[in-house]
């Protein structure tokens, strides 16, 4: 009869280590975001905001805006080894507005995450090439001057991948 | 909910076959008690029936247990399992065969020629299976750029094992002449599990569903035949010292 008491108390011990893994939690890690700082060309150790700035994929209409910020998140692509943005910088001003593209490269790892999540993506940017960056098809300069790269592998979002001086 | 009925009817099956033993009993006086020894053999029909009615599931058990003194039995489970899970965002299959070996201890005293069981039993089990992920879904949480479409790898890992104990509960109930129907339910918990390389087990014959933690449940609904080899006619206390 102890035996039996004892067999029920595991019982019941394994009940309550069921865990919920049905639903992918939002605190999960998975396919990072790029993370872009933005710095005083002047001062390069002093972040400085943008201003209106609009950043969509070249060739579409849909767009994040920005304002007020030094820091950015941008998804990249998961199917393809290229993601190609427009940044506009003071796009609320026509006077002064400008846009330069910046095109990422890199290259793709899917990582199994959980049943429920699935697979995540980490891109690892081109060691030569990480980024080109050009003007758009109105010549008004280019309003990023200096860009380097923090981190090639993009696996978080708790850290800065590229820095970008203007 | 399927599950539920199942073993609603099971309890009423084991029921009602007690009940009628019970009737059988027609005396007062106690006739000496006979126990008897042997093999019993069957299948599980809950893998065998699911095998056509679920189209991701191909499965068989086999079932056996070897009466070792009056309320030991050494039992064991042999199947192989085929498996095709599908889980929202991963597509995997899962193709396998284990085996589980153990004991049962029945608690339940019978009366005079009744010959059924309510036990709990322990196992330790083992299986070697191969897994395919088929497909699966890129988690992603920003929307800006439609969702990647599904990915189709079909890779193939080969030579996964695992290991693990369950706790058994079931009973068996003679129905008819040496043949009995048993239920039973298992915990498991894992002991070691080899996962493949940037992958997981999702499945694992003979264990089930993984979940984050150690531990599965599993059942099975069985028929099976018993082979009397030999009989005893003293009383427990004797049977014990002859046993040892």
């Amino acid at each position: 009869m102890k035996k039996l008491i004892l067999l029920f108390f595991l019982l019941s011990l394994s009940f309550s280590s069921c865990e919920k893994d049905d639903i992918c939690d939002e605190a999960t890690s998975t396919t990072s975001k790029l993370v872009i700082e933005f710095y005083d060309a002047l001062h390069p150790t002093v972040l400085k905001n943008v201003t209106n700035l609009k950043v969509k994929e070249a060739g579409v209409t849909t767009f994040f805006a920005f304002d007020a910020v030094s820091k950015i998140e941008l998804p990249l692509k998961t199917n393809e080894d290229i993601t190609k943005y427009s940044f506009v910088n003071n796009s609320s001003d026509t006077t002064i507005d400008n846009e330069d593209f910046l095109q990422f490269n890199y290259t793709r790892e899917n990582i199994f995450v959980s049943r429920a999540c699935g697979f995540k993506t980490v891109f690892t940017l081109d060691p030569t090439t990480p980024y080109v960056k050009s003007d758009a098809s109105i010549t008004d300069g280019i309003w990023m001057q200096t860009i380097t790269v923090n981190t090639f592998n993009i696996i978080t979002e708790n850290e800065t991948h590229i820095k970008i001086y203007f | 909910m399927k599950h539920t009925s199942k073993f609603t009817f099971s309890l009423v099956l084991v029921l009602l076959s007690f009940l009628a033993n019970a009737q059988q009993k027609k005396t007062d006086s106690i006739p000496p008690k006979i126990e008897r020894y042997g093999i019993r053999v069957g299948a599980d029909l809950f893998k065998l029936t699911r095998s056509f009615y679920d189209k991701n599931y191909k499965g068989l058990e086999l079932v056996g247990d070897y009466r070792l003194t009056k309320n030991y039995y050494l039992a064991a489970e042999l199947g192989n399992e085929n498996k095709t899970t599908v889980d929202d965002r991963i597509n995997s299959t899962t193709k396998g065969t284990y085996i589980k070996a153990g004991f049962d201890y029945n608690s339940y005293e019978n009366w005079l020629d009744m010959r059924n069981m309510i036990f709990i039993g322990l196992r330790y089990g083992a299986s070697t299976f191969d897994q395919t992920l088929n497909s699966y879904k890129l988690y992603n949480t920003s929307t800006y750029f439609p969702e990647a479409p599904v990915v189709s790898p079909g890779t193939k890992f080969n030579g996964l094992t695992a290991q693990w104990l369950e706790v058994v509960v079931g009973m068996k109930a003679e129905v008819l002449k040496n043949i009995y129907v048993g239920f039973s339910v298992r915990m498991n918990r894992m002991i070691s599990n080899k996962k493949p390389d940037n992958f997981d087990n999702l499945y694992i014959p003979g264990f089930n569903r993984t979940y984050n933690g150690d531990f599965g449940v599993g059942l099975n609904y069985t028929v099976s035949y018993f082979l009397p080899l030999y009989k005893t006619k003293s009383t427990p206390k004797k049977e014990e010292k002859k046993k040892k």
